[in-house]
């Protein structure tokens, strides 16, 4: 199947995916057909894959919170010599292109798998995680998390649980990274005024519109993500990811219900957009009045989260 | 003899702080700007306040001050009066100190200007404004006109200096049109923010240092030292407005906006401007943070009514240059109004609505004269002078290069040869 076949796949159905879930499991459908036409047209040119590999995503893709448009956030680990990087840039780079054609827009921050820094063997994965945390500054800690938020798509899951392994321990090692990584996620932008009103867009084009994703689903999905690192858990789904830490925070059960429900709400409101700017923009007109406190419960909650799991990783992990 | 020294000296101290006050608009408006018409904001002030001065020693003066009639006075041009009052002040410092606000008004005007008028507009207007605009309202309410016959109180000018100016500045904003990229084609604004806030915090802190010249000279001597009181009073009215403002943007976007802040300031002193000598210290911090909420409300009122205002002259001075006036209508004692017989207490103070409708009226007809005759002048400059505006090739090239040949800040930008080259 080529990108152009795909791509006219994807706009027959999109629109037919009736929910969140669907929606995503129809995103990785069309990323899984993308990367095996690239693995296709690169064995063509180059040869066979020369060693095993992982092809992971990460962000939203990689969390299962895209809306219908999504850029693209990904890497490859394999498991051999160096000198097979170029080949597995080399499918980076096509990657990138047939995702392109398909509907998935370039990151802008370059986290994609034709860059060398998300594409490397183990042994180089392991080192530059540990360089990452070792460095401990704002942006190698934003790559980490970044990449800490990775799932398999295609290809070996074993690789990239030996690298998550490896900061595991680093992690129990070093428990003081733990106040770093809260602090580097720590910024919330404010969603709700002192006399509690939406606080939207003051100027630009989206003028008078929220923007769901910062203000209100990054502080659940940054505090999941310090909760696993914490408890050494592998899910990368944010919803997979309460699952698992429900069992030991009970307080847990009211946010996943919250995150799933706000989820539904994202893309209640985000499923006609018509380009990829567009999904984490929600005009204020748009909504109800009671969609609005719905919202506002969402980035009060968030934030709630937030707080709690700062004190619980005060408490728990960054004292071991 | 002495304190009649001392009252010259007094005014020509005042004078000196009021002229410095250009500085700080020059620092307000490129600070507020982009860099690329750094050099023109500064160059052009400075010409233009040249050609405002002449302007106003060889008619200005004379149609404010001169025997004339209820519109306008129409004797003592090219003045130069040498003479020395045994009483008040000496004619020439009496002058100097009145040509100072004619120059701040028109400084106010062209903030209207900023960013896409032709140098050569900026030539013409500061002739025709200095010399048809400002001093007939000037003669209405501080000369023999008929405003100052009712009773108008405006202690040192906010409607004289700041709405006439800021009249001038709207009539020329609506003539020139938004700039280049100020709105979206579904009428979103977006922010063309200035390039140095530091900048415009230092103009605020010069234009408040300058406005203790601007108001408290405006006592014209020392005699009980009562420039003590006025300048209280415009410490508390800046104070005030920065602190409204600040509060006000905060609350309402969630974000402690900076140009918000500083408006707010600059608010608080242009709302006590006419106020200060009339009112008490409480009411001056009512009046000051009055104006800081208001200059916001106004600032996002233009901004949705497509009126591209870029260092906010329109608000601070026009919006809350009406207020300031008709605060005085509220907030005048019995005892700084016609205990010092300058028109009658306010509302607050037992003088019922009298001085209210003084000030309202004064308002509406200074703002009105100064919008209709700018906006004609600027209409009739429009056609004669094949436009007012530089074409959409120079305004993204920038007025340092367009109107000047050369940038404010040549290491920061490239030449737009070498611009093109690449």
């Amino acid at each position: 199947m080529g990108y152009e076949d795909i791509k006219k796949w994807r706009e027959q159905h999109i629109h037919e995916q009736m929910n969140h879930e669907q929606l995503n499991n129809f995103h990785d459908e069309l990323m899984i057909k993308t990367v095996q036409s690239a693995m296709e047209k690169v064995k063509e040119e180059q040869g066979k894959v020369p060693a095993p590999f992982a092809f992971f995503l990460m962000g939203s893709a990689s969390r299962r919170e895209q809306s219908i448009w999504s850029d693209q956030d990904h890497g490859i680990i394999f498991d051999g010599p160096n000198q097979h990087q170029a080949y597995f840039q080399k499918l980076g780079t096509e990657i990138v292109d047939g995702l392109e054609i398909v509907g998935y827009e370039r990151c802008e921050g370059k986290v994609m798998a034709s860059e060398s820094r998300w594409t490397k063997s183990v042994d180089d994965w392991k080192q530059q995680v540990i360089n990452w945390l070792d460095e401990e500054s704002w942006q190698s800690l934003r790559h980490f998390s970044t990449f800490f938020d990775s799932r398999v798509l295609l290809g070996e899951e074993k690789l990239l649980k030996n690298v998550k392994q490896v900061t595991f321990s680093y992690i129990q090692n070093h428990p003081k990274i733990m106040n770093r990584l809260v602090d580097n996620v720590g910024f919330i932008r404010k969603g709700v005024g002192v006399f509690g009103q939406l606080l939207p867009e003051q100027s630009g084009t989206r003028t008078g519109q929220i923007n769901i994703k910062t203000m209100a689903l990054f502080p659940f999905v940054n505090a999941i993500r310090l909760l696993v690192l914490c408890n050494q858990i592998m899910k990368t789904p944010t919803v997979e990811r309460f699952a698992a830490l429900k069992t030991k925070y009970s307080f847990l059960t009211e946010y996943q219900i919250l995150f799933e429900s706000l989820l539904a709400f994202k893309f209640q409101f985000t499923k006609d957009a018509a380009e990829y700017e567009e999904v984490h923009y929600i005009p204020l007109k748009k909504l109800s009045k009671k969609d609005k406190q719905e919202l506002k419960e969402y980035m009060k909650k968030g934030a709630e989260l937030f707080e709690r799991t700062k004190n619980t990783i005060e408490k728990e992990c960054s004292k071991w | 003899m002495e304190t009649v020294l001392m009252d010259n000296l007094w005014v020509i101290i005042g004078t000196f702080l009021v002229l410095l006050m250009i500085g700080g608009f020059i620092l307000l408006e490129a600070g507020s700007t982009r860099m690329k018409n750094a050099g023109h904001i500064a160059g052009k002030t400075i010409f233009t306040i040249g050609i405002g001065s002449l302007v106003f020693w060889a008619v200005g003066w004379g149609f404010i001050y001169g025997e004339g009639n209820w519109f306008i006075g129409l004797s003592d041009f090219f003045y130069g009066d040498t003479s020395f009052n045994e009483e008040g002040l000496s004619p020439a410092v009496d002058f100097i100190f009145q040509m100072m606000f004619a120059l701040i008004a028109l400084t106010i005007a062209f903030g209207g200007f900023a960013e896409r008028a032709k140098l050569s507009a900026y030539v013409v207007f500061a002739v025709l404004f200095s010399a048809l605009v400002y001093p007939v309202v000037a003669h209405w309410i501080w000369g023999s006109g008929w405003l100052a016959e009712h009773g108008k109180q405006d202690f040192a000018g906010s409607t004289v200096v700041h709405l006439t100016g800021a009249m001038a500045a709207l009539a020329a904003t609506i003539i020139l049109k938004p700039r280049i990229g100020k709105y979206n084609k579904d009428g979103s604004s977006n922010e063309l923010a200035g390039h140095n806030q530091v900048y415009t915090a230092l103009a605020v802190l010069l234009l408040w240092v300058g406005w203790f010249g601007f108001n408290g000279a405006s006592t014209f001597g020392v005699s009980e030292a009562f420039f003590g009181y006025v300048i209280l009073n415009t410490q508390l009215g800046a104070a005030a407005g920065a602190v409204a403002a600040m509060l006000l943007v905060w609350a309402i976007t969630g974000k402690a906006d900076v140009p918000t802040t500083l408006n707010g300031a600059l608010a608080g002193l242009v709302a006590i401007t006419a106020s200060c000598g009339f009112v008490e210290p409480w009411a001056a911090v009512i009046i000051g943070a009055i104006g800081g909420l208001i200059v916001y409300a106004s600032m996002r009122f233009f901004d949705r009514a497509r009126i591209d205002d870029p260092i906010f002259a329109l608000s601070v001075h026009g919006t809350v240059g009406v207020w300031g006036t008709i605060s005085t209508g509220f907030f005048a004692t019995e005892a700084l109004s016609s205990g010092a017989d300058w028109g009658l207490p306010g509302l607050f103070y037992g003088g019922g609505f009298e001085q209210l409708g003084v000030q309202i009226l004064g308002v509406v007809a200074s703002g009105a004269y100064a919008f209709v005759v700018s906006f004609i002048i600027l209409k009739v400059m429009d056609k004669v002078m094949g436009g007012l505006r530089v074409s959409e090739e120079e305004e993204i090239i920038g007025l340092d290069m367009s109107e000047h040949g050369s940038y404010g800040y040549p290491e920061n930008i490239p030449h737009p040869d070498e611009q093109q080259a690449k």
